[in-house]
């Protein structure tokens, strides 16, 4: 399955990456904020991991354009942010995110996300 | 004209106006309405104040300097503030950007390192192969160690975040510094405000990004997330 990881944070990217790779999932594409990511979805992309606070488009913002979209209706969307405010994690459930990462997280964390978001079969 | 220290000017300030109304009080003093009731008898309250409106016009005078010497006071303050706190100001919200920035490139130089010693232990991997159960399992051990360290760096996004709020909090404060100055300006100084810089650098944080307590703050995030039971979401 490809991942498209989308974090503004160079930093961000390469952890998620590499924690990624460590639990076996090596195919990803990399965005730089929201904008990025839309114009490098398609039909490929299985599973979208993606920040919060970014510049030119949130994560709220790319799960709204994603859930528009009929390609990207139903696809798993994580999202791996610093804000942890209540309010912030109903919003970001409301913009359509399927589950929530506090950061800093352990790689732990993520796959168990991961796992439990992904259909049953899914490599 | 060097600039004079806040604290320097307010001192003056306050006392240029006590002396303004030591001014009114001794004036009132002379013309005292138990001496005389100027709504009784305005004749009589001039004939009986003679001094003190003789006096009147070097008093008004002197009022008239102090009061100058006030505004003086005041355009100092105000070129004090944008000369000295505001600059302070832009100078400190630059050096959070420079902050920001070292620790970016630090967190990218380990990044580097963690994948290079990766990569030298893929190799030890490589020519060990099959040759002592210990080394594969301390090898093991250090790649654990090393993805640990990798994950550890999560603090640079985390604290950039927390810099840019510090920062914003600065470009506010500055916004503010430049308006009391505008206030300032009594009178034509020929000076303008400075203009506030642009924020730059991470326009998008958290103002409660924390390193701390994730944990407890992951357990809320689940908590809701399982609260608002989502069955249909994710089954892709």
């Amino acid at each position: 399955m490809k991942f498209l990881v989308v974090d503004d944070s160079a930093t961000m990217r390469r952890i998620v990456v590499n924690s990624l790779q460590r639990i076996g999932h090596t195919d990803v594409v990399e965005a730089g904020d929201g904008a990025e990511a839309l114009s490098k979805f398609d039909a490929s992309i299985g599973f979208v991991i993606t920040d919060w606070n970014m510049p030119n488009m949130s994560g709220t913002e790319l799960a709204r354009a994603l859930r528009a979209r009929d390609d990207a209706k139903s696809i798993p969307i994580l999202m791996v942010t610093a804000r942890s405010v209540k309010e912030d994690i109903l919003a970001a459930m409301e913009s359509g995110v399927n589950s929530y990462i506090v950061k800093p997280f352990t790689p732990q964390v993520l796959k168990e996300k991961i796992d439990g978001m992904q259909p049953a079969g899914a490599v | 004209m060097a600039p004079r220290r806040a604290d320097e000017l307010l001192y003056d300030s306050e006392a240029t106006l006590r002396l303004v109304d030591n001014e009114l009080v001794e004036l009132r003093g002379q013309s005292s309405p138990s001496s005389c009731q100027p709504d009784d008898n305005t004749d009589a309250y001039i004939v009986k104040a003679p001094s003190a409106i003789a006096a009147l016009p070097r008093m008004l005078q002197r009022a008239n300097a102090e009061i100058n010497n006030m505004l003086q006071t005041l355009r100092q303050s105000r070129s004090a503030l944008e000369q000295s706190t505001v600059q302070k100001l832009q100078a400190t919200h630059s050096k959070l950007r420079e902050v920001t920035s070292a620790t970016e490139d630090a967190a990218t130089s380990i990044l580097d390192a963690l994948d290079r010693t990766q990569g030298l232990l893929d190799a030890l991997d490589t020519e060990d192969a099959g040759k002592s159960e210990r080394s594969v399992s301390l090898r093991a051990a250090m790649r654990d160690e090393l993805f640990d360290m990798m994950g550890k760096l999560q603090f640079q996004d985390i604290t950039s975040q927390q810099l840019a709020y510090a920062s914003s909090i600065l470009t506010d404060m500055e916004t503010r510094l430049a308006q009391i100055a505008v206030i300032f300006d009594l009178s034509d100084l020929g000076m303008e405000p400075l203009p506030p810089e642009p924020l730059s650098g991470p326009v998008a944080f958290d103002p409660h990004a924390s390193t701390k307590n994730a944990d407890e703050r992951q357990k809320v995030a689940d908590e809701l997330f399982s609260s608002a039971c989502e069955p249909d979401k994710g089954d892709a």
